[in-house]
């Protein structure tokens, strides 16, 4: 991987104010989802602002594509165009009255024409789930079609890092959860994803790398296992040791014995609790995991699928997905982590349907092609068309 | 509240999506005719129809069109009860003398007079009603584009649309804190708590202003705000009703004249 954003010796003081950044250096690499965790006050905004030049380091450089970010108007507006950032008040950042102006603000004055400005607003709002919200008032939607609109106004300039401060706040858990999937989404489409959280929670299974910040210094810089494994760290940041880490830790106290790997999800501790009661596979068979994309065309009807099987669980991932499942009047059983469980149901025997979309499918396959290798359980995964011929092999059979 | 309620019911009406060019028409079309119409039946037809097509057709509850009508009501009856006793001509109705240098004195011309400009202000404010509760603000910013205005006043009229709502909640936001906090109990009190109400908002709006640039800068402004050019076309079956109403008033107005 590459680096696309990178930071040199920096050093930031507001007027009259304290140091707010006290000589911060790393990288970021294309393609990578990287959480900056750090109590309030700990320079996570102010960093963030100076990725697309908002804010100009007082010493140091910032580098984007190995290039130092030069600050005259001509080369910030190329920067921004390739850096978004997505306020944490989305109030403060969506800036029209209506949701199309709003999103066609960024294409305008990059000088789009009218035609390519209608082309990066539809796209953009297919995106994030807001189609035929073109009229409506930003004072008219809830905190979460907010978010979104805010995230499609950066969307729709096509940037190639996403950043997004403090992302759920004013989110309530769901909405939480949709965005988290969106960011997964565009993440898997290639963007880099840089977020700032203080929520532990959130940065400790979804990020590839956490970069913990206090008082305006790096204070650890890891994978999210290692980021937060030492506590005396995690206490001085003001922060708690992720749930699941902490578990982990106290089983490791208590003399059991741990895989090299930290569980990051629910099913990688389910993993490490059945190796500990040493029963690998009590049941006799595992249920089937059943991919349908609803970007393309089946032969198959969903609703026909879901009612010729018995105990199916749907989940969905995408936003198209979730508005498939909408249209189709299905309830959903997961809409967050929605691989993991479909893995814990299929460890009991239990079949699941996925909906997702096309940039989302082979996702599906490498994840519990990875959990069979790590675990040595074998599940299927097949596409919803080839349903009818089923071979319960391992997995990836179309690839 | 009344101002959200309005804008809610312009965004939810079922004339939304009528042109809004037409609307203006019939709007601006039969307010030039309440007052220009010599006679109270013109305008008073006008106002009875309008508020049948908001109510029936436009399914407006009507307890809330009472209450947006509210305002004007009374601001009218308070000016009629003054021109009543200020106009003059015909036979005196009433009279009352308190003090030997106060007149009190209603005429027939009195009540005639302050009956039309009551029926043509009821005219009048019905038309603009109507494109209140039908038009959102946000379709008429394409038309002031197309009829001219600078697009300067344009642009900032719709920042100022956008961010009217959010001030407008975080001052009731404030105001419930302060009320919470028995704020308004005593006038002395309520003076201070009004005062700092409009001390916050004045930094929230500060806040607000900076946080616009640095959200303008982030995407690359460059002296350009979109405008949104999704405006349905004329139809023929909305605008002939439209015509014949209009049509309708001026025939009326004209046999008033010549009758």
């Amino acid at each position: 991987m590459n680096i696309i954003l990178e930071a040199r010796d920096i050093r930031y003081k507001y007027p009259g104010d304290r140091e707010a950044i006290k000589g911060i250096s790393f990288h970021i690499r294309r393609g990578e989802k990287v959480a900056l965790v750090g109590p309030n006050g700990a320079g996570k905004s102010t960093l963030l602002q100076m990725f697309n030049g908002m804010i100009r380091p007082s010493s140091g450089i910032m580098l984007f594509d190995k290039e130092p970010i030069l600050y005259d108007t001509k080369s910030l507006r190329q920067v921004r165009k390739r850096v978004g950032y997505v306020l944490q008040n989305s109030d403060r950042q969506i800036i029209a009255p209506t949701v199309y102006q709003d999103v066609a603000f960024g294409p305008a004055n990059l000088g789009y024409d009218e035609k390519a400005i209608k082309n990066a607003v539809t796209l953009a709002l297919r995106h994030v789930g807001l189609e035929g919200f073109e009229r409506r008032p930003p004072h008219h939607l809830s905190g979460g079609e907010k978010k979104r609109v805010a995230i499609a106004g950066i969307l729709a300039m096509d940037p190639d890092v996403l950043i997004f401060d403090e992302p759920t706040s004013d989110l309530d858990p769901l909405g939480s959860e949709d965005l988290m999937e969106l960011l997964d989404e565009l993440n898997q489409e290639g963007k880099t994803i840089i977020i700032s959280t203080h929520d532990v929670e959130l940065a400790y299974p979804w990020a590839d790398r956490v970069i913990l910040l206090l008082d305006g210094r790096i204070l650890q810089e890891d994978v999210p296992d290692i980021a937060f494994k030492n506590p005396k760290n995690v206490r001085m940041a003001h922060l708690s040791v992720p749930v699941l880490l902490e578990l982990s830790q106290e089983l490791e106290k208590h003399g059991f014995v741990q895989p090299e790997r930290k569980p990051r999800s629910v099913l990688d501790m389910l993993e490490i609790i059945k190796n500990l009661v040493n029963q690998s596979c009590s049941q006799t068979g595992t249920g089937i995991i059943t991919v349908c994309n609803v970007d393309m065309e089946t032969d198959v009807s969903i609703v026909k699928y879901i009612e010729s099987q018995q105990y199916l669980s749907i989940g969905a991932m995408g936003t198209r997905a979730k508005q498939r499942a909408m249209q189709e009047k299905l309830t959903l059983d997961f809409t967050y982590g929605v691989i993991d469980k479909c893995i814990l149901r299929a460890l009991r025997g239990l079949d699941s349907l996925i909906l997702t979309t096309n940039g989302m499918v082979d996702r599906v396959f490498d994840r519990v092609s990875a959990y069979c290798n790590e675990s040595g359980n074998t599940i299927t995964v097949i596409p919803i068309n080839t349903r009818d011929q089923l071979i319960p092999s391992l997995i990836k059979e179309e690839n | 509240m009344i101002e959200t309620n309005l804008d809610y019911i312009a965004q939810q009406s079922v004339f939304r999506y009528i042109n809004p060019g037409t609307k203006l028409f019939l709007a601006v079309g039969s307010l030039i005719i309440c007052l220009i119409s010599p006679s109270p039946v013109v305008p008073l037809i006008s106002g009875i129809v309008l508020s049948l097509v908001l109510l029936i057709h436009g399914r407006l509850s009507p307890v809330l069109y009472g209450k947006v009508l509210l305002g004007p009501v009374i601001f009218v009856s308070l000016s009629i009860m003054v021109l009543l006793f200020m106009l003059g001509g015909g036979d005196v109705i009433w009279w009352f003398h308190p003090v030997p240098w106060i007149d009190l004195t209603i005429t027939t011309g009195a009540v005639r007079e302050s009956f039309l400009i009551l029926c043509r202000v009821f005219g009048c404010s019905i038309s603009l009603f109507f494109i209140a509760l039908t038009t959102p603000l946000t379709d008429l910013f394409n038309g002031m584009k197309r009829i001219g205005l600078p697009i300067e006043l344009i642009d900032m009229m719709m920042i100022v649309y956008r961010f009217i709502f959010i001030f407008y909640d975080q001052a009731v936001e404030i105001w419930q804190a302060q009320v919470m906090r028995l704020g308004y109990s005593r006038p002395g009190e309520a003076v201070r708590s009004f005062s700092m109400l409009c001390g916050m908002l004045f930094i929230t709006s500060w806040n607000a202003g900076e946080d616009l640039v640095s959200a303008m800068d982030c995407r690359c402004y460059n002296g350009v705000f979109p405008v949104l050019d999704l405006a349905e076309p004329v139809k023929i079956q909305s605008l002939i009703p439209v015509i014949l109403f209009l049509v309708g008033l001026i025939g009326m107005l004209i046999l008033i004249k010549l009758g």
